[in-house]
């Protein structure tokens, strides 16, 4: 094997999903032995690509090709066969066994008669496997007893003994401390000198740089293009991943965004395992953005915020009072509304009406004696409001929330917080899931609520969305502040390298 | 077939109950009667009633194993108190007795975590044990004769326990579909942590859905203790699923989220008439434990149909 050879390549690779094509005529190779790192914003077709490789989608077009010879995945088991093993973010491991038992699942050695595991001889090949890269972890310990990074060291180990040719690694450091990230990285180049090939996704453009040989940038589901590491810049990948976000300034002014009283101060604030020491303050009657990759903080920071998640240290100040939000339901009290990221797990109740699904919120302020008698015209009546306001389109309010398209969906939820009067909102991922028409419609109708005095705190991983709609924009990385951009200082060149870590000294971004 | 299922869902425990009449009609002369078919209603009472309770604890997402032990201790609590405290005052005693066995269940299970299953297994032991130690393990005659006429009583020619059983459909029918709490149970079942960051005090939910269930299990158990003016620690043995059985059979979601309770009470009268049925065909009793396994049998089998084609359905994308 020499060490330029080719070991895969796609062709015009294409997956199509109802209304977006994932994939889109996709040139790709892989070389023996190296590090291939894929960048791209979210939505970029990554994941899709991989999991193309993985076994997991048939492409609709286009050919894979391993060794010049032509294959097809149509199971993970097939890919696996070819020595392709896909690591996700989600690891694929199972808690309640041990290390070893993960590694050798399915085909453990046997004892004589070929009936019972042969524990001594699978601990001692698993421990050898962990020892050629160089894993300090006990074949014995339960998977569940042991940390992330762990975790990804037992899926490496796993994916060597199947002798895998191309480990494909998802996004591997998000979640890991510095040091776990310098281990797996070790690890990782040991694997390049044994001549596996890794493809490397990763948000994090140092990492890639560190890391890999070759640099292949994607956007919007097509190729942008392939680097060679040392022959390229940070900025340049910026910009191929970029790509032009244009500025739009006339829809979305804000009308009070200037009047600067404060309605929400964070002062000092920490959450175990996310951030460290973050303040801000949300003026009334602003859009402010809290942007950051997976493994920033911005999520835990504002599900901590709401009493979702507890803090660690830090104040809170609402209306110029010092408050404690320990859970939803104080937040809620206070004033602050909020809709959840993950709109199917914890937001919907499935099973119930849209007008069940809005109100629920409320449904104890429109009884009569203490909870009992719902006041029906009253409940109607409110619900007939904010489906006006929000223009939400169903077939009548007894209609099953599930039958709603996402757009729907997520303005009975921002709708749900809304019928509690709140002053201000906290939105994870406003537009997640949702077709282009919807967004910009919950865009406009986040912004008319702004100007009628509504402070609105959201995150977003959608580039355009954080570009255009907030008046303010603060950039966390690794759990603390990086940047901030006003809509006058707003670049979504400079927003993207502040959140992939790469802000040194730009201007317009405050670190 | 979507379309059938959906009826189903409406309206399928009215085409059990048909079939049982035709059959029952023509199997027997009397059963076209007044007498027999007020007598059919008033045995369905009681699964009814604790019905009722079950069908919020399954819409909550949950059950409650723990009824038929819940029932045995309010009729030994009854047939200790009334000669010391006399009726009125020993009815109120046993029902609270009854409804803190819920309140114990609801807290175990919001504050504890730990699973509906377990716990209501677990109660419904320690229960029957009290029950048990208290009674001495043996039943305890009543003697005050007027306690019977609560049970066996006639109001304008219909028996009580009818009017017991349509009273209480009246009362929680306002508290599962017209209460906040109802829509809180509703809304817990469907999505505990959806709910939760609305605001709602999920454990309060909870602990009132497992206090309402022992309070319906004890007002069944009233009536039955006074009928048969004993007390009795093992009463009710296998009820739990008969109730059961009658809120599933009714069309109440096993995932929770969607209460029935007209369901439930239908449900409770058709498996009275399989009880007459089986009764005129001179079959042993245990050929009712066979009928009630059955049934829940196939109620779950048809729930799980419905699932699956509704799924299957939603990802054909048929609006449903």
């Amino acid at each position: 094997m020499s060490a330029t050879g080719e070991l895969l390549r796609t062709e015009g690779l294409t997956k199509v999903f109802p209304g977006v094509v994932a994939v889109d005529g996709v040139d790709f190779d892989v070389r023996v032995g190296e590090i291939h790192a894929l960048v791209g914003e979210n939505g970029a077709g990554k994941s899709t690509l991989i999991k193309i490789l993985g076994g997991v989608y048939l492409p609709d077009r286009g050919k894979i090709l391993l060794d010049g010879k032509e294959v097809a995945f149509s199971s993970t088991h097939q890919s696996q066969e070819s020595k392709i093993a896909v690591i996700y973010q989600e690891f694929n491991l199972v808690p309640d066994l041990s290390v070893a038992e993960n590694i050798f699942i399915g085909r453990e050695p046997k004892t004589a008669f070929g009936t019972l595991i042969d524990f001594r001889r699978l601990n001692a090949r698993a421990a050898e496997i962990l020892t050629t890269l160089d894993m300090p972890l006990n074949v014995k310990s339960f998977v569940a007893d042991i940390s992330v990074a762990e975790r990804q060291m037992v899926e490496i180990a796993k994916a060597l003994s199947h002798e895998s040719r191309l480990i494909i690694m998802d996004e591997p450091t998000a979640t890991l401390t510095e040091k776990e990230v310098r281990k797996i990285f070790e690890i990782v180049k040991n694997l390049r000198a044994r001549g596996v090939s890794i493809i490397y996704i990763s948000h994090r453009l140092e990492e890639a740089f560190e890391l890999a040989d070759r640099i292949t940038v994607m956007r919007d589901g097509r190729k942008v293009g392939t680097k060679l590491v040392a022959e390229t810049n940070k900025n340049d990948v910026i910009e191929m991943m970029v790509g032009k976000v244009v500025k739009d300034y006339f829809a979305q002014a804000g009308a009070v965004a200037d009047s600067r009283q404060p309605l929400l101060e964070v002062r000092n604030y920490s959450v175990a395992d996310a951030v460290e020491d973050i303040s801000f303050t949300l003026y009334k009657g602003e859009i402010l953005a809290l942007a950051g990759i997976l493994g920033s903080g911005v999520h835990r920071m504002l599900q901590s915020l709401f009493g979702v998640i507890p803090k660690k240290s830090g104040e809170i100040f609402f209306e110029g009072r010092k408050v404690n939000i320990d859970r939803p339901r104080d937040a809620i009290r206070l004033g602050i509304g909020y809709v959840t990221e993950d709109r199917k797990n914890a937001g919907l109740l499935p099973a119930m009406s849209v007008l069940h699904n809005l109100t629920i919120i409320i449904i104890r302020a429109l009884t009569f004696l203490r909870g009992l008698f719902i006041r029906d015209r009253e409940e109607t009546r409110r619900f007939e409001g904010i489906r006006t306001t929000l223009d939400i389109k169903m077939a009548g309010p007894g209609q099953r929330i599930i039958y709603l398209s996402g757009g729907n969906q997520q303005k009975v939820l921002i709708g749900r917080t809304l019928l509690t009067d709140c002053k201000a909102l906290i939105l994870l991922e406003p537009t997640r899931g949702i077709d282009v028409g919807a967004k910009a419609e919950i865009h406009r109708m986040l912004r008319a609520l702004a100007d009628k005095g509504l402070s609105v705190i959201l995150t977003s991983s959608e580039l355009p969305e954080l570009v255009n709609l907030p008046d303010r924009c603060i950039v966390l990385y690794k759990g603390r502040k990086a940047a901030e951009f006003t809509r006058e200082t707003m670049d979504s060149e400079k927003l993207v390298a502040a959140q992939i870590g790469h802000s040194d000294g730009q201007n317009g971004a405050r670190p | 077939m979507i379309r059938f299922l959906k009826l189903y869902e409406k309206f399928g425990i009215f085409i059990f109950i048909f079939a049982g009449a035709v059959f029952l009609a023509f199997a027997s002369p009397n059963f076209l009667k007044l007498d027999t078919i007020l007598n059919i209603i008033a045995q369905g009472s009681y699964a009814a009633v604790v019905g009722y309770g079950m069908t919020m604890a399954v819409t909550s997402g949950g059950f409650d194993l723990s009824v038929e032990s819940v029932m045995a201790l309010t009729s030994v609590f009854l047939s200790i108190l009334i000669p010391v405290i006399g009726i009125p005052l020993a009815i109120i005693v046993s029902l609270m007795v009854a409804t803190s066995a819920g309140v114990v269940n609801g807290l175990i299970i919001s504050k504890l975590k730990v699973n509906p299953l377990i716990t209501t297994l677990g109660m419904s032991t320690i229960v029957k044990g009290i029950a048990l130690l208290v009674a001495g393990g043996k039943m305890i005659v009543i003697l005050q004769k007027q306690f019977m006429s609560i049970g066996t009583g006639k109001l304008l020619g219909i028996p009580n326990p009818i009017y017991v059983m349509v009273i209480f459909f009246a009362i929680f029918y306002l508290v599962v579909y017209r209460s906040s709490f109802g829509r809180h149970v509703a809304a817990v079942g469907s999505n505990e942590s959806a709910v939760k960051i609305s605001g709602v005090n999920v454990d309060a939910v909870k602990i009132g859905v497992y206090a309402l269930v022992a309070l319906t299990a004890g007002l069944a158990s009233v009536v039955r203790t006074s009928q048969a003016l004993i007390g009795m620690p093992s009463m009710a043995a296998g009820f739990v699923l008969v109730v059961l059985t009658v809120t599933i059979l009714g069309g109440t979601s096993l995932t929770g989220g969607r209460a029935n309770l007209w369901g439930t009470l239908l449900a409770a009268l058709f498996v009275s008439m399989i009880y007459y049925g089986l009764n005129l065909l001179n079959l042993q009793i245990f050929y009712q434990m066979l009928a009630v396994g059955t049934v829940l049998m196939l109620a779950l089998f048809i729930e799980g149909l419905r699932l699956r084609y509704l799924k299957a359905a939603k990802a054909k994308g048929i609006k449903v």
